[in-house]
């Protein structure tokens, strides 16, 4: 039987939105009391951070499970009926040129995976992190990182169906020789404690670089008619702004707990800087070269979102904590006019053994850069017309032997020194009687610092010398690559060319009258 | 004679159905959004290093459980959830059981309930919600560690499930206390001290402490199984009877939340079980896992139920019975039979 109402209480005060978050989020943890806290907790201490009040996290933002799950379920709604639209009306015919999926090969072959990976690792501190507030942010980063795997996969699912290069990209990511770039940044954020990954994902990629490593791709999608990728770029962009604030919130949260958790954090900063850096090596080569409408230069991409925003904005209020900017800072500022211009020339000489094609930059993009870098590039341009004297008399070239790469960024030992930007840099460090060499003293620090963890890196030209990568001759390893005819080496006349000068004939223009 | 709306479209015939390693897998044909987003997600081969906070073992290694999977791919959700479909179920979840808490909240439903249904739902009930983050974090754990996505990605909805449940019932209890946190504080004490609560609080946190991300979810579920019928199902009926309708509204969501869980867990012991190499190491953990698991849910769910007898007389002690006995047949229908101990 049911009672009748009491008379109405007292009018209680109600909760404010930050006690209510509260009491839905963090409330809910409690010290166990029936095993030892260092069992529950069995990772947060032998990285030396020490944490005194995992209260004092302050939540970077409110969002409870009710509300995630409509604002999310809301933009897939609208992100999905883009690409259904895009796929049914055959949008792949109005990107500037097929030559532009070059970048789109590159970001799901080397890009999707390691969302993927953050996925998996946040699930890890939602966890083990022995504080409620960072676990709850954790959990729902976790789910927005297979959100983005998940989206990028099936936003060019539909390419796939069309071009080359897209069709194996998780097998070649964990193989192929230029993906082992960013599969080993990861493994090594993954293989970290949970602290430093916080430092190295939560804030270096997700704040400090996620302008230079992200964001060019989806500008690039906006410039280049790919209304797919962009319309995803869009519907990642709430995800990522929660994303850059659970970064800013961890390094704060780090720096105020102990004053000896800052010459860790440091060093930290100083890795993951020069880490992501070497990874955005990819993203310069991929904005000045590979983008038949280009959206900015990777000078220019530099300049304003690392110089301007970090080094002019974000340092300056981390040195409040006694932060000093990234170690080698200044090696990347002075590489800033040629980064983009040797990744490019490595990736245009082993183009034959990647999943995507290379080209000689028309004239019109060697005029552009050449605006863009009056300093550097006369210098470049002379290689490329010497190349292109090669490609005229039928003699492209590609690279037949295998690079030495870098034992901790795994790129090709093809970048100079920073302030002789004409001498290759070669630096080594014998380690219990091994040798290991480096394309730069950020790595070779790196390396000092780990010698135990990055001498096992998996390092592809090694593995293929050790018989590991399914024969001895290129066409072996192209197959243990899962490579397909068509896939890399020169663009113009390749299978994805030919396609698209034929489909476009094909279109009937009939309509447009003569002229 | 009728007339056609023609719309000409260019025809394209694709290169490829779908990516390479679903053709390898399952033919020539198109895959779904589910497949695309999760078959093979996850790296096998060619880990870079070590983890520094266990070198044992790889980044990604089936050998974080017993319970394995010669091909963890054989194992698919039969919910065929990837994220868009995942929180656009979740999202109908929580509006429906808004739309239920504003009800109850319009028509002073909770201030209606019964002196001893009010009870049973601040001591017994509301305490709960603790479990439930427990329970995200065994299931964030197999999120980490579990082996291949198809797997790992149900644990990780599971993961979000489970804090949503939490929520969920943390909404009721602020709803409960009259739009303040104080039923909420007053679960937090009984769940750290009441006698009744600390045998389950026990086993709560020695199943987080489990660290075979395998057999933590086998405990957790065991455990789930046979409290969700106890209070979402039992005492679901005993609170129409009971003149507590306000209650059935409640809990009706997480029994219906749980049918879902059960979908794709189920499926996933009957692949452990039927899986062609490991099938009989996994039958044998399995049996004595779920024999344990079960003798430690009724040990630690048997004061909880005395109090909730206490409270409202409704026969909990019989129905716990009823419920392990159930929990019983349903792992022996799914091949995993225990002895009665």
């Amino acid at each position: 039987m049911t009672l009748t109402p009491d008379k109405p209480k007292a009018k209680a005060r109600k909760l404010s939105m930050k006690e209510r978050y509260s009491a839905l989020t963090r409330d809910l943890d409690w010290d166990p009391s029936y095993v030892p806290a260092d069992e529950m907790f069995p990772y947060t201490t032998f990285e030396g951070i020490k944490i005194h009040d995992w209260s004092k996290w302050e939540d970077p933002f409110r969002l409870t499970v009710d509300a995630y799950t409509k604002y999310q379920a809301e933009k897939d709604r609208r992100l999905y009926a883009v690409l259904d639209g895009f796929a049914q009306s055959q949008g792949h015919l109005s990107l500037t040129d097929a030559s532009y999926l070059n970048a789109m090969k590159l970001f799901l072959q080397g890009v999707s995976p390691l969302e993927y990976q953050a996925h998996r690792n946040f699930a890890y501190l939602s966890r083990h992190l022995n504080g409620p507030g960072p676990r709850f942010a954790s959990l729902c980063q976790s789910l927005d990182e297979i959100r983005h795997a998940q989206t990028e996969i099936h936003t060019l699912s539909n390419y796939n169906k069309y071009y080359s290069g897209f069709h194996s990209y998780l097998h070649m990511h964990d193989r192929v020789w230029y993906l082992s770039v960013p599969k080993s940044f990861f493994d090594d954020a993954l293989s970290a404690g949970p602290f430093e990954f916080l430092i190295a994902i939560g804030f270096s990629f997700e704040y400090l670089l996620t302008n230079l490593l992200f964001v060019p791709f989806m500008s690039g999608a906006s410039f280049n008619g790919d209304l797919p990728t962009m319309t995803f770029g869009f519907s990642a962009q709430s995800d990522e702004s929660r994303h850059m604030t659970l970064g800013l919130e961890a390094i704060k949260f780090l720096l105020e707990q102990d004053p000896d958790n800052v010459p860790i954090v440091q060093h930290w900063i100083d890795k993951w800087f020069w880490r992501g850096y070497r990874v955005t090596a990819l993203v310069a080569q991929m904005l000045d070269y590979m983008l038949p409408r280009k959206v900015m230069s990777w000078k220019e991409a530099f300049e304003l979102y690392f110089e301007q925003q970090m080094l002019g904005g974000l340092f300056q209020d981390l040195a409040y904590y006694g932060i000093k900017p990234p170690r080698d800072v200044g090696k990347a500022i002075q590489e800033k006019e040629h980064l983009s211009h040797q990744a490019y020339w490595i990736l245009y000489q082993f183009s034959h053994a990647a999943a995507f094609t290379t080209s000689v930059p028309s004239d019109e993009t060697l005029d552009w850069l050449e605006e863009q870098y009056p300093d550097t590039f006369p210098t470049y341009r002379a290689l490329w017309d010497k190349e292109k004297k090669n490609v005229a008399n039928g003699g492209r070239h590609f690279v037949r032997g295998l690079p030495q790469l870098c034992q901790v960024c795994q790129i090709p030992m093809g970048f100079t020194e920073a302030d002789s930007p004409f001498t290759i840099c070669q630096r080594s460090v014998v380690f219990e009687g091994e040798r290991y060499n480096f394309c730069s003293d950020g790595c070779q620090n790196i390396f000092e610092h780990e010698p135990v963890k990055f001498r096992q890196a998996w390092l592809p030209v090694h593995q293929i010398y050790q018989g590991n990568c399914g024969g001895a001759d290129l066409g072996d390893v192209m197959q243990w690559y899962g490579m397909q005819p068509g896939d890399g080496g020169e663009y113009l006349g390749s299978p994805d060319h030919q396609n698209w000068l034929r489909w476009h004939a094909q279109a009937d223009h009939s309509e447009l009258g003569e002229d | 004679m009728t007339v056609q709306f023609e719309l000409r479209t260019q025809v394209i015939e694709p290169q490829r159905k779908t990516f390479q390693h679903l053709v390898d897998r399952y033919g020539d044909r198109p895959a779904s959004r589910y497949e695309e987003g999760t078959i093979d997600l996850q790296a096998t081969a060619n880990y870079h290093f070590r983890p520094l906070w266990g070198p044992e073992l790889d980044i990604y290694s089936p050998d974080y459980s017993l319970l394995k999977l010669a091909d963890p791919y054989s194992y698919v959700d039969p919910r065929g959830f990837y994220y868009a479909p995942y929180v656009t179920s979740r999202a109908d979840l929580h509006e429906s059981f808004a739309a239920t808490l504003g009800y109850l909240e319009k028509r002073g439903l909770f201030d209606r309930l019964p002196e001893a249904w009010r009870a049973l739902f601040a001591e017994v009930v509301l305490p709960v919600r603790h479990y439930e983050a427990a329970a995200q974090m065994v299931s964030s754990h197999a999120a980490r560690f579990g082996w291949g996505t198809t797997i790992t990605q149900c644990a990780a909805y599971a993961a979000f499930d489970r804090i949503g449940n939490a929520q969920l019932l943390s909404r009721a209890g602020i709803s409960f206390g009259g739009g303040t946190a104080d039923s909420l504080a007053d679960a937090k004490v009984r769940w750290l001290e009441d006698d009744a609560l600390q045998p389950l609080r026990r086993l709560t946190e020695e199943t987080l402490v489990e660290r075979d991300w395998g057999l933590g979810m086998v405990r957790l579920d065991v455990t789930d199984q046979v409290l969700y019928q106890l209070l979402y199902t039992h005492l679901d009926d005993a609170a129409i009877t009971g003149g507590a309708g306000s209650y059935s509204l409640v809990s009706q969501h997480l029994s219906g939340w749980f049918a879902d869980q059960r979908r794709w867990f189920d499926a996933l012991y009957k692949a452990w079980v039927a899986d062609p190499e490991h099938g009989a190491d996994n039958l044998a953990t399995l049996r004595r896992t779920v024999a344990d698991a079960l003798a430690a849910a009724d040990t630690a769910l048997r004061p909880l139920a005395a109090k909730a007898d206490e409270l409202v007389g409704a026969g909990c002690a019989a129905a716990l019975d009823q419920a392990v006995a159930a929990t019983r047949t349903h792992f022996a229908d799914l091949g995993i039979t225990t002895e009665e101990s």
